[in-house]
């Protein structure tokens, strides 16, 4: 009788951590997944009571639109573009904010962390005076070292203005995986840099053949973390710097996404592209995984 | 080990796709609970003017009313509260509230209530009124949605309050759906060309009446060191709107008919000698180096702000800039304005109106109160109180120059009431082709493509939409 009771008040105890959390989940993740999945099957403007069923339509449609494959261009353009940017940037300050001791090592550490409690929004919007061509930053700086004033439209060129869009992700981005780095590499011992030193081996040596291969788990996570929020994230900067434009040459998914199902009535299409989103999102995390599978050297 | 690891960043890389995806299930969401009825957002908004029924019926005598027939029940209007404000909503709700002492008015209003009331328009649960305005309520989609009351009969000889014909005191007519009619206009704001007098007088640069004149004082403003033309690129309706459209009317003869096949999605009107005139005044601009290159990537605000600051000479935009920047004029700025730019010497201006509409749902519960209202808002009365508690000129004909309104409103009604104007009633183009124009434009504007290429572009969209 006794180890029974037992075992069920072990079982309420977990039951009651997991079985709320698991509800919720259901509710908010896995039931509009499963609504977003029905709704794309169905021709509907999000609006109207009627919808027609068109079977796999919405994604025939959206093969063939140039734009979506563009998006998707612009958004593997971000992830690879965030991912050197940010692991070189941030795995740099990390080293230099570590290994090299320095005076105001912390001052640092706060300032390059500064962007990532800004909210994405205000980035947006400050890199928009950035970049505004007539009192922008970026021209008033250029014009010092120019005879005429510099009035590049920096969000406006006919192609590429994706490219203008990669500095504000990647600055907003750095401060987050810098700090992952730093924890990871103040976890190695001294000792291995010291008994390093003795052998001979200089900072760049002690880099490859310590630093990287101990704060490899990290660096992993970083890109993949940052692949997925790219993908699934991009939305908020384009949107609040471009709304995709101009002529559609910074759409990413999620902000077609957007457009279709809010600016342009077509809400089962956007479904479509929802779960274009998600397919493209988990088939890229598996080819990652792969990519980066690396011997894992792990401290005893 | 390995396998732990994977499966949990796959783990990890689903629960951050699926959350992007919660955005979009959301709709989905508020769809299935507005089966039934939902606690409605709108009667928290009712009780606060209920109480003041002291509002004398001031406007109009309410006797003339509907013939007799009492109104009873529940009568409920949407309005969305944007750029014009919910005074105007509140006073002649409150009037008409007095004129009909048994009906239970609702009022569903706000500056979310578009959304907020979606879910009950999608479950087959709308309210009975709904004024269209505002982001996500686009009156040729309702109509195609099926979700707005056929007014055409009923409208033919409907007569308002004061027993005058509502269609004969529209300023503009109703747009058709295939001959119908579903919502009627009720604001007469007008897109156009703006300059400021002051500049201009002080530089010694004439006020242009024409597209010659245009260029010729643009070149002039362009030696002198300041950039002729300013746009929103990143909105770019507004171009479309102010310069692109009436261009379009002038190249026709001034018969804007061809606005309205274009709007049914008639590839031939798109083809039309006259949109590709139109767009090369456009490339006129572009070549001579006129355009703002700031144009392409800013939001309205920024080109207002910068136009304001007398670093462009022109913009287009609409009637209701001087209110919407007022906080931001600097001392002894003038505007100036003309409906269009691009009539030949001697042509007549051409006004694009911008409105917004009011219709009856279709699946209304009290039709018949929904009408009487519309009988009752579009009266002389109700027009120059719009006029004057919303700051926009009202789509009803008549004199409102000894109205309180503000006097910019005064000018424009002048102006869009003038015989010589061609006042293009309110257009409202499918979405996709819309979008397809605007970005279109753009690409003009920043030499990506010819006129030629903006009418396959746009021809290409039409088609695809006609399918």
């Amino acid at each position: 009788m006794k180890p029974v009771s037992e075992k069920r008040q072990r079982n309420l105890f977990i039951g009651t951590f997991i079985i709320p959390t698991f509800v919720f989940f259901c509710i908010f993740t896995i039931y509009p997944v499963v609504q977003a999945l029905y709704y794309s099957l169905f021709d509907w403007s999000g609006m109207s009571e009627h919808k027609t069923f068109i079977g796999l339509g919405n994604f025939k449609d959206m093969f063939k639109d140039p734009i979506v494959l563009r998006a998707i261009g612009n958004d593997y353009f971000l992830v690879v573009g965030k991912i050197v940017g940010i692991m070189i940037i941030a795995t740099f300050f990390a080293v230099a904010l570590t290994r090299f001791k320095f005076k105001l090592a912390g001052f640092f550490r706060s300032i390059f962390f500064i962007p990532n409690v800004i909210s994405v929004v205000v980035i947006g919007v400050l890199w928009n005076f950035i970049y505004n061509p007539q009192i922008g930053f970026l021209n008033a700086f250029l014009s010092l070292f120019t005879e005429e004033k510099v009035d590049i439209a920096w969000l406006g060129f006919t192609s590429h203005t994706i490219w203008m869009l990669l500095p504000p992700a990647v600055w907003a981005g750095i401060g987050f995986y810098m700090i992952l780095i730093i924890a990871a590499i103040q976890n190695i011992p001294d000792s291995f840099y010291e008994a390093a030193e003795l052998e001979g081996a200089g900072q760049w040596r002690q880099f490859r053949s310590i630093t990287v291969p101990l704060v490899w788990e990290q660096m992993k996570v970083s890109i993949i973390n940052i692949m997925m929020t790219t993908l699934n994230g991009s939305f908020v900067i384009v949107w609040i710097m471009t709304e995709g434009g101009p002529d559609n040459s910074t759409q990413v998914m999620g902000s077609y996404l957007y457009q279709m199902a809010f600016r342009q009535y077509h809400f089962g299409f956007a479904a479509a592209i929802g779960v274009l989103i998600l397919g493209l999102s988990l088939i890229t995390t598996v080819v990652m995984q792969r990519l980066l599978r690396h011997e894992t050297v792990e401290l005893s | 080990m390995a396998v732990n690891k994977k499966a949990a960043a796959l783990g990890l890389a689903a629960v951050v796709a699926l959350t992007s995806l919660a955005a979009c299930g959301k709709g989905g969401n508020d769809s299935n609970g507005a089966a039934s009825p939902s606690a409605s957002p709108s009667e928290s908004a009712t009780p606060s003017d209920s109480a003041s029924p002291s509002a004398s019926p001031s406007a109009s005598g309410s006797e003339s009313d509907g013939g007799g027939t009492k109104l009873t029940g529940d009568f409920e209007i949407q309005y969305f509260v944007g750029g014009y404000g919910d005074k105007w909503w509140k006073k002649v709700i409150a009037d008409f509230k007095a004129a009909n002492p048994d009906l239970n008015v609702i009022e569903a209003g706000g500056p979310k209530i578009n959304d907020q009331n979606k879910p009950r328009w999608i479950g087959g649960n709308p309210p009975d009124f709904v004024y269209i305005d505002g982001p996500n309520l686009n009156d040729r989609q309702m109509v195609e949605d099926g979700q707005l009351e056929d007014l055409t009969d009923w409208l033919k000889d409907a007569k308002n309050v004061d027993g005058d014909k509502i269609l004969d005191i529209l300023a503009q007519a109703p747009q058709q759906y295939d001959g119908k009619i579903y919502n009627i206009p009720l604001v007469l704001n007008s897109w156009g060309i703006f300059w400021n007098k002051a500049l201009f007088k002080d530089k010694g640069w004439t006020e242009p009446a024409n597209f010659d004149e245009f260029m010729q004082v643009s070149d002039k403003i362009k030696a002198d060191g300041i950039t002729p033309f300013i746009h929103t690129g990143k909105y770019p309706y507004y171009i479309n709107g102010a310069f692109l459209y009436p261009a379009i009317v002038s190249n026709n003869n001034d018969d804007y008919t061809i606005l309205q096949k274009m709007a049914t999605n008639d590839i031939e009107a798109y083809k039309s000698p006259a949109v590709l005139a139109a767009l090369n005044q456009i490339v006129a601009l572009r070549d001579k180096g006129f355009i703002d290159k700031a144009s392409i990537q800013i939001n309205h605000t920024d080109s207002q702000m910068l136009f304001l600051q007398n670093k462009d000479a022109f913009i287009p935009n609409g009637l209701w800039l001087p209110n919407e920047m007022a906080k931001d004029v600097p001392q002894g700025f003038d505007f100036g304005f003309i409906p269009s730019i691009t009539q030949k010497a001697g042509g007549k201006v051409v006004a694009n109106t911008s409105t917004a509409t009011v219709a009856v749902a279709k699946k209304a519960k009290n039709k018949e109160a929904a009408k009487a209202f519309l009988q009752f808002i579009f009266s002389k009365a109700q027009a120059s109180q719009w006029a004057e508690l919303s700051g926009a000129p009202s789509n009803i004909k008549g004199d409102i120059s000894s109205s309180n309104a503000p006097n910019f409103v005064k000018d424009a009604a002048k102006y869009l009431t003038d015989p010589n104007t061609i006042v293009i009633p309110t257009i409202t183009f499918n979405a996709d082709v819309d979008k397809a124009m605007q970005d279109a434009t753009d690409a003009l504007t920043i030499s990506k493509i010819t006129p030629e290429e903006w009418v396959k572009r746009v021809t290409d969209v039409v088609a695809k939409v006609k399918q």
